[in-house]
């Protein structure tokens, strides 16, 4: 075969074009866009953190241990984090008393603090644990509980809100979309009217209301959110099939009898399919960043379940001691939005490079 | 012109007016009361309190009768804070939050259109990568990140400003940097990257290649017919702007424990306090209505191939 080839002259006949799909080609453009990959990586990160959050040596995140509150960020035990706080104390009493060192009775004092703390326990499950070598890496909230476990579970709970929260919103909007695009005439222009009014309408408000006034559930959550974020896919999606909706295909559906409900989620959806991704990634960060909102005003989930917003907001009061309340579930939220962001700015500038740069 | 103005003046009622109806059945369909709190009150006592606040009316009427104060510029009594009506609190919270949404608003357009100029015309310059990274961040990080954070730092930490307060207390208007830095960080993020796409088009279009051509200096282009075609899209922002001004009020509100309409709102809410909740929602109502209307006029004197009939 290679001799024949080397031979032969090239011509229009022997020449192979290397097969490529709309979507392989999206693929090929996004792999170029380097903030797209390493959004799309660090999201994958997330995601199997947090999908594989029960089985990660990790603490639980609505185990209180009351004795281990607002510790900080340390690879060291609990229990030595609290030993050394009380030398050093005992140290400062004694300077300022004009002494250097320890009395014997304050070593005492420091070695039956230690026998306590070693001996603590507490009930978890039924049974009694030591408290002594626990480890908090990221510190712990007001109520002792492990911060690490809490950002994670409540990354758990914020990407679930942000991805169910999208999927209804997008499987809504698409729906009075389509409907609106297809049908035209007096449908279209009230579905229109209704979203332009629904639009001028600050949503943040009607949801802070539907939240304060119909209690704070996850659900009700979920059907505020939902209630009034499907506004910008119909938009999209009705543009897209008023676009279609003429051409030849659908033309060519219709005169062998499909009816319009085939018409519509079979033949005009899937080609709004690519638009419908990019919007899905590109609400998620929305969503968890609205639900973090609600939190923020104490009307997001309830306790013991925790989102990045609820443990942002828990730590606003008390940040100047405790610091890190504030900066771990800010950074780990805020990361996910910057990964979120750039990666569904990189699905779409690869699905439609015509849109790029258009903001 | 005038016509058409006072059109759309008249235009608005109707709207507010569907909007006050909704948010009234809204609110008034919701379970639960005012007087359903933690500690209740002796069966009576609650039935005197609904009498005084016309509770214990039908729906209908009740809502007539609020349309008809409404008329006479009167929001009602606010049932969790009985010395005060209204009125009282929406006068003493609304210029508060108005002048720092203001502010925010304006130092967003300025900036944000000074920024997208520098950046523009140095196009792939460190300055232009410095400006739209800030403005990556900026549209990115939720406000009640920034706030906290911005709080931590400068005021915590650095001790460069106060951590809360408002003009008339003891620190004065330094009290106002942080809350406005805050509330316009996204927005001129947004109209920074917004406002530079739309010059580097324009910079590639025609008749800016004419006026090159005619021998026109760069500051000239730039300035006289590259700025005010790029305007368009930052002026039909300016209302989705001013939502999202009004909506992180709130937050901002809260953060910096400024006693503005926000703080109102969502107290009323949490209290079911329905007066006051109706009056916050119509004064949002109001300025967004008003803000809306103010942009689509100032479209017009911007673009010349929109006209007014």
């Amino acid at each position: 075969m290679k001799n024949k080839n080397q031979h032969q002259p090239e011509h229009q006949f022997n020449q192979s074009i290397k097969r490529t799909s709309l979507f392989l080609d999206a693929v090929r453009r996004l792999r170029k866009n380097k903030m797209a990959v390493a959004g799309f990586i660090i999201v994958v990160i997330y995601a199997v953190i947090s999908l594989s959050a029960p089985l990660l040596p990790i603490h639980s995140y609505k185990f209180q241990i009351l004795d281990h509150r607002f510790l900080p960020p340390s690879i060291k035990s609990a229990g030595k984090i609290l030993l050394e706080r009380e030398r050093a104390r005992l140290l400062t009493q004694a300077k300022n008393a004009g002494r250097d060192t320890l009395l014997p009775d304050e070593l005492e004092k420091l070695e039956t603090y230690e026998q306590k703390l070693r001996s603590d326990t507490t009930i978890k499950d039924g049974k009694p644990i030591r408290t002594f070598g626990r480890i908090y890496l990221l510190g712990t909230d007001s109520l002792g509980r492990d911060l690490l476990a809490r950002i994670i579970y409540g990354g758990q709970v914020s990407i679930a809100i942000g991805l169910i929260g999208s999927i209804t919103s997008i499987l809504i909007g698409t729906c009075i979309g389509a409907i609106a695009g297809y049908m035209g005439g007096k449908t279209d222009y009230l579905i229109t009217r209704f979203i332009d009014i629904m639009y001028s309408l600050p949503y943040m408000m009607l949801v802070i209301i539907l939240m304060a006034l119909f209690g704070r559930g996850i659900l009700n959550l979920f059907f505020a959110l939902a209630f009034v974020s499907w506004l910008t896919v119909a938009r999209v999606v009705r543009g897209q099939i008023i676009s279609l909706k003429n051409s030849e295909f659908i033309e060519a559906a219709r005169s062998i009898g499909a009816g319009n409900l085939r018409i519509v989620f079979k033949h005009l959806v899937p080609n709004t399919l690519g638009i419908i991704v990019v919007f899905t990634t590109l609400t998620i960060p929305n969503f968890i960043m609205m639900e973090a909102f609600l939190s923020f005003l104490g009307l997001g989930v309830q306790a013991p379940f925790a989102t990045w917003g609820s443990l942002i907001q828990e730590s606003v009061d008390g940040m100047d001691l405790f610091p890190w309340r504030l900066f771990f579930p800010a950074i780990t939220m805020v990361l996910f939005l910057f990964a979120m962001n750039f990666f569904g700015d990189g699905l779409r500038d690869a699905l439609d490079p015509q849109l790029k740069n258009k903001l | 012109m005038t016509k058409y103005i006072i059109r759309r003046l008249i235009g608005l009622i109707p709207t507010m007016f569907i909007i006050i109806t909704i948010s009234f059945f809204i609110i008034r369909i919701a379970p639960g009361g005012p007087f359903d709190k933690d500690k209740r009150y002796p069966p009576e006592i609650i039935k005197n309190m609904e009498k005084k606040y016309h509770y214990d009316e039908p729906i209908l009427i009740q809502y007539a009768r609020y349309m008809l104060d409404i008329l006479k510029g009167d929001l009602g009594l606010s049932s969790a804070y009985p010395d005060h009506d209204v009125n009282y609190f929406v006068s003493r919270s609304l210029p508060k939050s108005v002048f720092i949404g203001i502010i925010a608003l304006c130092i967003a357009v300025i900036s944000g259109i000074g920024v997208s100029i520098i950046s523009a015309a140095k196009q792939n310059s460190w300055i232009d990568y410095t400006a739209m990274s800030v403005a990556v961040f900026g549209i990115t990080i939720p406000l009640f990140v920034v706030g906290p954070l911005l709080m931590y730092i400068c005021a915590i930490r650095l001790h460069w400003l106060p951590t809360s307060g408002w003009i008339d207390g003891k620190y004065g208007w330094v009290t106002l940097i942080m809350p406005v830095i805050t509330l316009s960080l996204p927005y001129f993020a947004y109209i920074a990257r917004l406002s530079r796409a739309s010059i580097l088009e324009i910079l590639r279009s025609d008749y800016i290649r004419t006026a090159r051509a005619k021998g026109l200096s760069e500051p000239v282009i730039l300035f006289k017919h590259v700025l005010k075609g790029s305007l368009l899209p930052v002026v039909s922002y300016l209302g989705p702007a001013m939502a999202g001004i009004v909506t992180g009020s709130v937050v901002v509100e809260k953060i910096f424990r400024i006693p503005g309409i926000g703080h109102f709102f969502v107290q009323a809410a949490f209290n079911r306090d329905y007066f006051l909740l109706m009056g916050t929602v119509i004064v949002y109502a109001v300025i967004l209505l008003m803000a809306n209307f103010i942009v689509d006029i100032l479209y017009g004197f911007l673009d010349p191939r929109i006209s007014y009939k």
